[in-house]
């Protein structure tokens, strides 16, 4: 096989990869720059998305479309569940308890899900078509949808955060909560929508995590890592950048694998922030940090 | 039921020191480790890999404190000069390295298989002799590392930490350099979570890569936080407590019939998970807490 096509294709698979990463990172952002903590559930929350398909699949629901209408409906339920009935309560409390809390909201969820889905490993059976081949690069039409669908996630978080009033009342919280709340902004009113929006972020990538490999109860748990770097490196609480330096991680990934061997794989996003961080701390994106 | 109960407290020794450790760099000084397995894993599989070579236990056990501490040096230097928060990331990721490079590195430290027949000291003993005589061992590690904390934590160096922790800029316009104390807790306290690796591997006598996971972590937190952040008797009391709910879930299984062995693993896992969101909602202060800290 011709050299530079070998990288070509990894690079392919890497942006597919990347995208998991960037669209949990983008949900992992969100939270931070709202609710100020980094939330170890996401990993865990997009387990439970890729089951939710897995589950709608089962019942005989051939429809991506609608089995991943179920995992976004199941995630931002058990999103907004784990802010309404724990997080919530532990506003101003900081980061540490916060992080705490959201681990054992990981542990539960995963330990709740396998109990009753089991250690075996599922697969969602997409259809087999024959790849795209454009100059003897090989384009999977899976892929092609799959980057379609978190395109659509990535451009509707960014449009609710841009364009309707409670995604300028989230910008406002992330840019100053005090100020935010003391001119009128309510907390509840905006986290409500914000869980949603996590949930909703989550179940897509799950969804895409669980059609690229196979649904299993600690397969989200592996994309957090990599996710809490590609948010570091994006510059902590900038969701574009979250997104960008997602899919850099995948493609880096998917690069190294020749020369660094499977293993790595997960260890490698981590050498990468520490080479960027010791260059410039404040992330790829993230303008200098402001003394307060 | 003797042996079963050495055991027991030999078990939470290692969690104790595990716990005075992070109590030490979170309680004391505030940083946010969440990586203490990874410090716990290369203390073990240092001493297994000395004294499996024919080195003495002894050496195992300083070059495991030595290159725990060495180890987190790197780390300090990368994530003290940045944002607190990078902190947790940094040595989150950390340990899942440590495991990923002894998962990967088999010429060294052989895979997934791990290491078996680590030696095991005092065995001119007896069996029984041998266990009470390991336990007085960890018992001696722990009061060394409480004394250490403690002459730490009253000395001059103590109240530099504490100003630190309470104002750091206030401290550094006082022409005192927070990075450098920072930099000596962390490696101090990665030092004794190297100890109680190498405790471990010689108690356990066999170190495989599934033994070093992030729960461990998740769990000596869950220990500091029950038995009080910043306070020594607390690591002990919450250590104890830890332990006793992660032998309780043992029981659990006569409770509930038809559950499968598989099954009591995902229930456990869920019992942890639950119990620390409680203990964060409902006790933050833990058993001993007596600080107050915002």
């Amino acid at each position: 096989m011709n050299g530079s096509l070998f990288y070509l294709n990894l690079v392919m698979n890497g942006l597919v990869q990347g995208l998991v990463i960037g669209l949990a990172a983008l949900a992992l952002t969100l939270v931070f720059a709202v609710a100020r903590f980094p939330n170890a559930a996401t990993g865990d929350l997009m387990t439970v998305g890729a089951y939710a398909g897995i589950g709608v699949q089962a019942l005989n629901v051939r429809s991506v479309i609608v089995q991943g209408a179920a995992a976004i409906l199941a995630c931002s339920v058990l999103a907004i569940g784990q802010y309404w009935f724990v997080l919530r309560y532990l506003r101003g409390r900081g980061l540490v308890s916060l992080l705490l809390a959201s681990i054992g909201l990981a542990l539960a969820t995963r330990g709740a899900l396998s109990f009753f889905v089991g250690q075996d490993q599922y697969l969602f059976n997409t259809p087999i078509m024959r790849p795209y081949v454009i100059a003897g690069l090989r384009v999977q039409v899976v892929d092609l949808w799959l980057a379609v669908a978190s395109l659509v996630c990535v451009t509707a978080t960014f449009a609710m955060l841009f364009l309707t009033p409670v995604g300028r009342r989230m910008r406002a919280i992330a840019d100053n909560a005090e100020l935010a709340r003391a001119s009128g902004i309510r907390m509840q009113r905006v986290m409500i929508p914000l869980w949603a929006a996590v949930g909703a972020i989550c179940g897509v990538a799950g969804m895409i995590l669980g059609i690229k490999t196979v649904v299993l109860p600690e397969a989200g748990w592996h994309i957090l890592l990599p996710a809490f770097a590609a948010m570091v490196l994006g510059g902590l609480g900038n969701p574009i950048g979250a997104v960008v330096a997602g899919i850099l991680l995948g493609v880096v990934q998917e690069l190294s694998t020749p020369f660094v061997g499977f293993t790595y794989k997960i260890a490698l996003s981590f050498i990468v922030l520490a080479v960027i961080l010791t260059v410039r701390p404040q992330g790829l994106f993230g303008s200098a940090e402001v003394v307060r | 039921m003797l042996s079963y109960l050495i055991a027991i407290l030999i078990v939470t020794g290692i969690y104790a020191l595990l716990t005075q450790a992070l109590n030490f760099h979170y309680g004391f000084m505030g940083l946010i480790n969440f990586g203490h397995v990874g410090f716990f894993a290369i203390g073990a599989y240092t001493s297994a890999l000395l004294t499996l070579s024919g080195h003495s236990i002894a050496l195992g056990f300083v070059a495991a404190i030595v290159l725990a501490a060495l180890s987190a040096c790197p780390l300090g230097l990368l994530a003290l000069r940045l944002r607190e928060d990078y902190l947790a990331i940094v040595t989150l990721g950390f340990a899942e390295i440590v495991r990923v490079v002894i998962v990967s590195e088999d010429w060294l430290t052989r895979g997934t298989q791990g290491l078996a027949n680590v030696p095991r000291p005092f065995a001119s003993l007896g069996a029984s002799g041998q266990e009470i005589a390991y336990l007085g061992l960890v018992v001696a590690c722990n009061v060394l590392a409480a004394a250490l904390i403690a002459r730490l934590a009253y000395s001059p160096f103590g109240r530099l930490i504490e100003a630190i922790r309470d104002d750091e800029t206030a401290i550094s316009t006082l022409g005192k350099y927070p990075a450098g104390a920072k930099l000596r807790v962390f490696m101090v306290g990665a030092g004794i979570a190297g100890l109680a690796g190498a405790l471990y591997a010689h108690y356990i006598t066999y170190v495989v890569p599934d033994q070093f996971v992030p729960l461990v972590t998740f769990y000596v937190w869950m220990a500091m936080i029950l038995g009080g952040v910043g306070s020594l008797p607390g690591s002990f009391i919450g250590a104890a407590i830890l332990v006793a709910l992660l032998e309780g879930t043992r029981f659990i299984r006569d409770l509930l019939p038809g559950v499968m062995e598989i099954q009591m693993a995902s229930v456990r896992i869920f019992l942890i998970g639950v119990g620390l969101v409680l203990f964060v909602l409902l006790r933050p202060q833990g058993v001993m807490g007596l600080r107050v800290r915002t």
